[in-house]
């Protein structure tokens, strides 16, 4: 993959559950080292899109090319460059930290694991959950360790769906600066997801509005709050929000799910 | 291939059944329980008609070998839901884990729980009831090979149905296993079903394997040319199965059900 190509490329991806759009001919260009945020209501299509991104989705039509690799064909080598981690997706019980680490490692085709995993529970600081069991992690503490999980093989993209929700103020800092040490120590690329304005304006450069499961808005946050008229990102999301019930669109409890 | 991604799924069924007590019953339990109730009936058939094949060699050989297919069957079916279970299959299916590499690391893990299960139902029917199976020879080896394809085969099209209808679909683990205990002659010959149910009973390839199994027990010489159907009709059947959980995976993704388990 060359410089210049992106790191993620959705043209006309659609996809439509019981006769519902949940994402309408979405195109969504991610260059090399960027760090965007996809924003939207409740229900506009996000968790879908990212979901199509890691292949676990099938689109109904359109093409999505993952870090220069064609889905659903090159899945497998697509993969070995992504990460993914999601604030509510729970680590495999029964496992210590360090044994999910392993197997992880492994999944990602990692040979020889142990320096990988002992340099990247020093980087996040968390020597003393290595010996603890998934399950009796905290939310936030979870979260640190799905990140390093998900980076082990120093992926070029790091998806990352809602990773500070349900997370105190503090935890969710410290995310944001491992997820900003990532991104500048490896120069991998951010694709976040988050409802926390505050946390997209600090950790990302760019952002994706969707509503209806289309763009609504695309740029950085202060272009963003320009166009819409309004002083802040927080504020242009809510005129957004408020354009898509106006137009019968989604929320929590209407948009098209599974 | 990869060889890495396989062992680490093998390493992952390990750390678990190592920390759940509870996993060990499906390898020492109730295959134990399981010799003691058919070995006492076949004790009893025994007394009551000296001289009867239904006995105890029938009876425990056939409990033996249905504990092989399983727990291939097991081993795939129960991997698989471990993962919905713990909700972590989201997590393995954005790694590059390919589905089939998944499927040959837990099988090939559920060679090492069957080793243990067979270690376990040998000891135990030399203990209670003094018989061992080993005393056939080779003869099981190819008998093992066609249990084994069948097992995976069904759990295979069990997996598919548990990701098409989710939980509800889960029971078919254990009662499919039953259907083909009742309709396979496991311990005696599928003659003994009622008539309308040997049609049934004649079209799986499990059932030439245990009349296979009964063959050599009688001191015959394998019955090449059954174990030759038996072996065209499990790897249809596996073919079939593979298929038929690849359709069933398709679906899985298409209408996005993997947020059941997000």
């Amino acid at each position: 993959m060359s410089a210049a190509e992106p790191v993620v490329a959705l043209r006309s991806v659609s996809k439509r559950f019981r006769d519902k759009p949940a994402v309408d001919s979405l195109d969504l260009i991610v260059g090399r080292g960027d760090r965007v945020a996809l924003l939207g209501p409740n229900g506009a299509g996000k968790t879908t899109t990212l979901l199509m991104l890691l292949g676990a989705i099938t689109p109904d039509s359109g093409t999505i090319e993952l870090v220069g690799y064609r889905l659903p064909h090159h899945r497998t080598k697509a993969l070995s460059h992504v990460g993914f981690v999601a604030g509510y997706l729970p680590l495999p019980e029964n496992l210590k930290v360090r044994e999910a680490l392993n197997i992880f490692a492994g999944f990602y085709g990692l040979r020889k694991p142990k320096p990988v995993i002992d340099a990247a529970i020093d980087r996040f600081g968390i020597a003393h959950l290595a010996d603890q069991q998934s399950r009796e992690l905290s939310s936030g503490q979870r979260t640190l360790v799905s990140i390093v999980k998900s980076t082990l093989h120093q992926p070029k993209l790091l998806i990352l769906d809602e990773p500070t929700a349900s997370l105190d103020p503090d935890v969710a800092r410290r995310v944001r600066t491992a997820l900003l040490d990532i991104h500048h120590e490896f120069g991998t690329t951010l694709l976040v997801t988050s409802h926390n304005m505050r946390e997209v304006e600090t950790l990302c450069e760019r952002v994706v509005i969707i509503a209806h499961g289309t763009v609504a808005a695309d740029g950085t946050p202060n272009e963003i709050a320009t166009t819409f008229n309004t002083d802040d990102l927080e504020d242009a999301f809510l005129e957004i929000a408020a354009q898509s019930r106006a137009r019968g669109g989604a929320d929590d409890s209407e948009g098209a799910r599974p | 291939m990869s060889l890495v991604r396989i062992r680490a799924v093998m390493l992952r069924h390990w750390i678990v059944l190592r920390r759940a007590p509870h996993r060990w019953f499906e390898i020492s339990f109730w295959p134990v329980m399981d010799v003691l109730l058919w070995g006492s009936v076949g004790a009893y058939v025994k007394q009551q008609t000296p001289g009867s094949q239904a006995g105890t060699v029938y009876l425990l050989a056939g409990i033996v070998m249905f504990w092989t297919f399983t727990q291939a069957q097991f081993s795939i079916a129960l991997g698989v839901n471990e993962e919905t279970w713990t909700r972590n299959i989201l997590n393995v299916m954005t790694t590059p884990v390919k589905e089939v590499e998944y499927i040959v690391g837990i099988a090939l893990f559920g060679l090492l729980k069957l080793a243990l299960c067979l270690l376990t139902l040998t000891a135990s029917t030399i203990v209670f009831f003094g018989f061992d199976l080993s005393d056939v020879g080779w003869s099981v080896i190819p008998i093992v090979a066609l249990l084994l394809i069948n097992g995976w085969a069904l759990a295979l099209m069990v997996v598919g149905l548990v990701l098409r209808f989710g939980q509800s679909a889960e029971i078919l683990i254990w009662g499919f296993n039953y259907v083909i205990m009742a309709f396979s002659g496991v311990m005696v010959p599928s003659s003994s079903l009622p008539s309308g149910l040997r049609i049934v009973a004649q079209q799986l390839p499990t059932t030439r394997a245990f009349a296979a199994l009964r063959a050599v027990l009688d001191g015959k010489p394998l019955p090449w040319g059954m174990l030759g159907l038996s072996l065209i009709g499990s790897l249809v059947f596996l073919a079939g199965a593979i298929a038929f959980s690849s359709w069933l995976l398709a679906v899985f993704r298409k209408r996005g059900f993997v947020t059941r388990y997000s």
